[in-house]
Order: C-alpha cells, then sequence, then structure tokens
C-alpha cells in the first residue's frame, strides 16, 4: 500500500473577501503533485496553511504525522520554499545557512555545497546582491539540504531562466527517484507537464479537479467549432471565441488534439464564469 | 530553542543592544534621572524586533521547524538576557559608585539614588515594558511603533511616580545612598525582581498565546 505523503482534510481559511473553502487532497509518497489556479485561487493561502504560517482550520498530516501534534517534528520533514528568498538583505548566504543549518539534524553541508555550485550560488555575497532568480536558488539550495521528505513550493519557477528551470525539474525527477514527495504551484505549466504525476486545480478557494495528470491529459481535447451552436450541440466546455471560430473542451473521443493544462484551466474557468453569471 | 536564539543572535540582533548596556554607567552623572537607563534597554529591543520585521525574520522562522508558539518565547528571552546584563553591569556601576565617591556625590536630588532599591524599580521598569511590548507587538507583529509608545508611555508614567515619591518623607531612605536602610532596599529590590520574572513570563505567555492566531 502507498503512503500517503501529504494529507489535507477540509482546510479553511476565510478573509473578508475570500475563503479556502474545506480544501482537501492527498499527495502519495514520491509523487509530484501540481498545485494550478489562476491568480488569487488560493494557491498559495492552501501552502501556507498546511505550514500553518497562517491560521486555519482543518487537519494536515505528514507522513501520517498530525502536524498540530508534532509541529517541529513535522516540518523537519518538509522543504518549504515560499518564491525568493527575501529575508536578512544585509546578511551573506553564509551566515543565513549556518543559522538555518542548527535547526536540521539531518542537515548535510556536502549536499549544501553540491547545490551552491551547481546553482553558482556565491556564498559570500549578501542577499540583496542575488537577483530574484537567485534568490529561489537559494531558497531550494536551503530547502534541499536537510534532507526533507516532503518539498513544499509555492512558484519556484516564477524567477527562473528556461535553463534553470529545466535544471530545477531536472532535480525534482532526480529526487523523486531518491522518494521524495513535491507538492508545488505554479503558473508555467509546461514544467508541470515534465515532471507531475498529479494535478489539482484550485478555482475560488475550492478543488475543482484532483486527478493524475495522465488521466487529465486523456480526458479533455480541445475542439475548434465554426459556430457558437455547433459547439452547444457537441456538448464542448467553456466556448470561447478566437480567431479560428470557436474553441471548447470536449471529453468524448473527437477530431480535436489533446488539450494543454493551460487549455483545461482556461476553458474550465471559462465555463465557471458563464454558470456563475447564469446562477445569477 | 537553542537553534532559535542562536539564530536571533546571528541574523536579528541589532548593535544598539549592546551600546545601551554601556548606558548603565549614567549611574556615575549626578543629579541625574537614572531610571531612563532602563528605557534605553527598552530602545534596544524595539531596534531589534523593527530589524526582525524589515528581515521579514518572524515568517521565515515560522517555516523552521520549530513550534509557531516557541517564536516570540526566543525573542523574549533574548532581551531577557540583555535586560539581565543591564541590571548587573548596573549594580556593578553602583557599587564601584559606593566604593568611590564621596557621599555628598552619591546623594541624586534629581530622583532616586543609585543604589540596591533602585536596581529593583529597575527591574520593575523592565517587566513593565515586557507586559506591555511583546503581547501588543505579537499581537500584530507587522506593528511595531504603536506598542513601543505604548510601553514606552507605561515606562514614563511609572518612572514619573518614583521620581515624584523620593521627595515624600516616607520614602526618604530608599532614596539614600547605600548602606543605610539596608533591609528594606533589599525587600525593594528582591520585590522587583521578582515581578519583573512574573511580568516577563506573563508577557512570554500572552505573546505565545496571541501569536498562535497570527497569519505571518
Amino acid at each position: 500500500m502507498t503512503l500517503r505523503a501529504l494529507e489535507v482534510e477540509n482546510l479553511k481559511k476565510v478573509y473578508p473577501n475570500f475563503t479556502l473553502d474545506s480544501v482537501s487532497f492527498a499527495v502519495e509518497e514520491g509523487k509530484i503533485a501540481g498545485l494550478i489556479g489562476r491568480n488569487g485561487a488560493g494557491k498559495s493561502t492552501t501552502l501556507k496553511s498546511i505550514m500553518r504560517l497562517i491560521s486555519s482550520e482543518g487537519t494536515v498530516k505528514v507522513f501520517g504525522k498530525d502536524f498540530s501534534e508534532d509541529e517541529g517534528a513535522v516540518k523537519e520533514l518538509i522543504g518549504y520554499v515560499g518564491g525568493g528568498f527575501r529575508f536578512y538583505p544585509n546578511k551573506t548566504l553564509s551566515a543565513v545557512a549556518k543559522a538555518v543549518a542548527r535547526f536540521y539534524p539531518h542537515w548535510d553541508e556536502r549536499v549544501f555545497q553540491c547545490y551552491c555550485k551547481d546553482f553558482a550560488l556565491v556564498l559570500s555575497k549578501k542577499v540583496r546582491e542575488l537577483s530574484d532568480g537567485m534568490k529561489i536558488k537559494f531558497s531550494l539550495a536551503l530547502a534541499l539540504s536537510h534532507g526533507a521528505k516532503l518539498l513544499l513550493l509555492d512558484e519556484p519557477t516564477s524567477g527562473l531562466d528556461p535553463l534553470s528551470r529545466e535544471d530545477f525539474c531536472d532535480t525534482l525527477l532526480t529526487l523523486k527517484k531518491q522518494g521524495v514527495t513535491v507538492l508545488f504551484s505554479t503558473h508555467i505549466t509546461s514544467d508541470l507537464m515534465r515532471v507531475a504525476d498529479q494535478i489539482l486545480y484550485l478555482s475560488d478557494g475550492a478543488i475543482l479537479l484532483d486527478e493524475p495528470l495522465e488521466t487529465l491529459a486523456k480526458r479533455y481535447r480541445l475542439q475548434l467549432f465554426a459556430t457558437l451552436s455547433e459547439a452547444g450541440a457537441a456538448g464542448a466546455i467553456g466556448v470561447k471565441e478566437g480567431k479560428d471560430g470557436f474553441a471548447g473542451l470536449i471529453t468524448e473521443p473527437s477530431e480535436g488534439r489533446e488539450a494543454t493544462l493551460d487549455e483545461i484551466m482556461i476553458h474550465l474557468e471559462w465555463e465557471r464564469g458563464r454558470q456563475n453569471e447564469s446562477a445569477h | 530553542m537553542k537553534a532559535l536564539i542562536k539564530k536571533e543572535f546571528s541574523l536579528c540582533l541589532h548593535p544598539t543592544a549592546f551600546v545601551f548596556l554601556a548606558f548603565a554607567a549614567l549611574v556615575f552623572v549626578p543629579n541625574y534621572p537614572y531610571e531612563v537607563i532602563f528605557f534605553f534597554s527598552g530602545l534596544s529591543v524595539f531596534f531589534i524586533v523593527m530589524t526582525a520585521r524589515e528581515n521579514g525574520d518572524v515568517a521565515f522562522t515560522c517555516t523552521l521547524p520549530v513550534k509557531k508558539s516557541t517564536v516570540p518565547l526566543a525573542r523574549i528571552l533574548v532581551a531577557a538576557v540583555f535586560q539581565c546584563a543591564l541590571l548587573a553591569l548596573t549594580a556593578i556601576c553602583i557599587v564601584i559608585k559606593e566604593a568611590t565617591f564621596p557621599e555628598a556625590m552619591r546623594v541624586n536630588l534629581a530622583g532616586n539614588s543609585a543604589n540596591l532599591a533602585f536596581c529593583g524599580f529597575g527591574a520593575l521598569l523592565l517587566g513593565a515594558f515586557n507586559l506591555t511590548f511583546f503581547p501588543l507587538h505579537y499581537r500584530e507583529p507587522k506593528k511595531v511603533g504603536v506598542p513601543f509608545v505604548i510601553s514606552s508611555a507605561v515606562q514614563f508614567l511609572l518612572i514619573a511616580i518614583l521620581v515624584a515619591v523620593r521627595h515624600l518623607q516616607f520614602y526618604t531612605p530608599i532614596a539614600l545612598p547605600d548602606p543605610t536602610y539596608f533591609g528594606i532596599k533589599l525587600a525593594v529590590l528582591l520585590g522587583g525582581l521578582g515581578l519583573y520574572c512574573a511580568m516577563t513570563v506573563l508577557a512570554g505567555f500572552l505573546s505565545m498565546k496571541r501569536f498562535e492566531r497570527v497569519d505571518v
């Protein structure tokens, strides 16, 4: 039986203008899960709630351990990257790494030095001297050097150049082979197409889809229609007018091509918006 | 907790924390309201907390493998280390002053003389600062100025009371230089230290409880 690396149940956070609404999902050990959704859908809120950076309702279990019961021990299993490293701008990377290393009994200085070399990080530099991309790399180096079994990454590739993103994806695949589980949010769905096993799609604070990438990719096809009524008759989802006619998602076998994650997201959001409009 | 405290020293400390310790030597200044020494201690805590805020320290620390509630505790412990160091340095300066200054120069016309009881009052002022500043700050860690203004106002109110009562007849034994009325002064010192401990523990408890609910 496959162990669940991360179990999230009924995660709820209420803000005046936004509610993370009873989000529940699980990620199996050794899998890479991608968290997608439009800006403000609740991706960062979900990750922060998992880390208890924000107070929210619900339970989080990491490798069966309840987060709230053994917070310190659970956090030891997690490598968290919340975007770029925007902390301690006037400290050197080595000073920050030294302070961080003390918290982790399994900190591996050799591994950290390797990542620094791979990422071209100069430890004598100050944090403020790093570019946005290098800050993300530094965060990753810290998160990957203490033997984390679960990585929670909030848009880790957003500031990286294509080559670094490729390296990052390679690193994730290597870590996956070592049994590390990854949950990462991103807007760059091509990265997910390369590495993800599972897709969690958040929309307006709720999980809209939670499926293996393979299943999702097979289910939706993108088809073009000459007219809107033709699209309606075919049962197309989220029909949008484009320069070549009307495009929509089809779940039945059709002439259309396999939809990309971007297209699935766009058309499902469009459909959701249309349904909300007609409900009002 | 050890790693958290080491992190406080290596990443969050502001140089003024050490500079203001030297203000213990103000007890050598004749006719001066020595109580302000303990206001400067609060100012150094303000700078530490301000530096931490500008560095995004709270959010970063919460991602480390520690219980969220222990994050304020580490900072309060570091502040307590500096406060105890200030009290100890003040006591040392007082002993030196008593051993080297003539008695006439040790009488403080501007307030309490630097004596054993004064250290007790100092402890009380530091405890009052902790009890007001930390719980207010950790209710909303982005705010540093308002908690500092409120805690400083409380400190200055207490300082004003201590300076004013110095001129009352019943208070005279406490305001005189050592070693006269040693027993009374010792009782004031112990009382002050006891109150400092109680108020700091309560500040830690309240801060931890409030910080649990904070979104960082």
